[in-house]
């Protein structure tokens, strides 16, 4: 059974992934921060007996439930929407923007075009990643971001091991193409990685 | 074979390129906004505390015994509900099969007034009345 302190420093070690994670799936800040708080809490309530070894797999899956809960609320709230209202959202978004959330903690390059350079390629990346389907997206996200092997990914991902291959390797190809299309080709991005 | 170490090859590069994009957004992960990062130690810090309440509440005896029975009934929330409820109807059942009282609608819709089934008497006696007739037919 872990102890609290174990629990802690778990999720002090994933929660800042898991956050972007759920950004990338969910395309919405607020929303990915109340997910992964849920994840957490659901962690820590329903599994509190469990060793910290198999923590990252349960936090994994409730994280990826979680995030289909979302979805699932969100098809049956836009379904009403569109039927109750014609009118669109506007640009509420960009208004609602603060400016404190785009300041980066722990960059420590002090040039500011270093910065904003990595911070445009960053966006290229993340784009590319968002607008990947979501099968690929997961499992992309899960075989190389979570460093699980293909076994682990399947079976989060509740398919064959052959599907994750699949999935992985048209990630890889319209990544790597969207990529290409901006700039970002394989060697810009093995100097950017060696970099950092 | 050459197209199967090609192919190998470039099964190889893509792999790499993946981890490069990963270690990128990983090191991305780690700048976000001291607001996120706060709310994030709010979360964290809610689960903690539940976990610590959730230890200290479950394992009453000390080897942790009852801890596991309610994490058990936590994960089986269905086969509680069904076992609860077959206990509620069970019992129900067992309690109606041993009262021998007449209810209201059986007083009402009998031949018999309702006086009758109040003397004391009279049910003792439509049971001796009841035998003559059998030991007669």
């Amino acid at each position: 059974m872990a102890s609290s302190q174990e629990l802690s420093d778990f999720l002090r070690d994933v929660e800042r992934r898991a956050f972007k994670q759920t950004v990338y799936a969910v395309r919405d800040e607020h929303v990915a921060l109340d997910i992964v708080q849920d994840a957490m809490l659901k962690l820590a309530e329903k599994y509190a007996d469990k060793p910290v070894t198999e923590y990252p797999m349960l936090f994994q899956r409730i994280l990826q439930n979680t995030m289909k809960d979302f979805w699932r609320r969100q098809k049956v709230r836009n379904l009403w929407t569109t039927l109750l209202s014609s009118f669109g959202a506007g640009q509420d978004g960009e208004e609602d923007r603060d400016p404190l959330d785009s300041i980066d903690v722990g960059d420590e390059s002090a040039n500011p075009m270093v910065q904003l350079e990595r911070s445009q390629t960053m966006k290229i990346i993340e784009k590319a990643l968002e607008k990947l389907p979501a099968r690929q997206r997961e499992a992309f996200v899960l075989r190389y971001w979570e460093d699980m092997d293909v076994a682990e990914t399947a079976e989060m991902m509740g398919c064959s091991q052959g599907s994750v291959k699949t999935h992985c390797s048209r990630a890889l190809h319209t990544m790597a193409a969207l990529l290409e299309k901006q700039g970002l080709g394989s060697k810009v991005i093995a100097n950017l990685a060696v970099e950092l | 074979m050459s197209i199967d170490n090609t192919n190998q090859q470039n099964i190889e590069q893509s792999e790499v390129q993946a981890r490069q994009i990963a270690g990128l957004l990983d090191a991305h992960a780690n700048r976000l906004s001291m607001r996120t990062l706060k709310q994030l130690e709010n979360g964290r810090a809610r689960a903690v505390k539940a976990h610590a309440q959730h230890l200290a509440g479950v394992n009453v005896n000390g080897d942790g015994t009852l801890g596991h029975m309610v994490s058990w009934a936590s994960h089986h929330r269905l086969v509680v509900t069904g076992l609860v409820l077959a206990t509620i109807i069970s019992s129900f059942v067992v309690l109606q099969s041993f009262n021998s009282e007449p209810s209201d609608a059986f007083l009402l819709s009998a031949d018999l007034p309702p006086e009758a089934f109040v003397d004391k008497g009279f049910e003792p006696s439509l049971n001796v009345q009841d035998n003559h007739m059998h030991k007669k037919t």
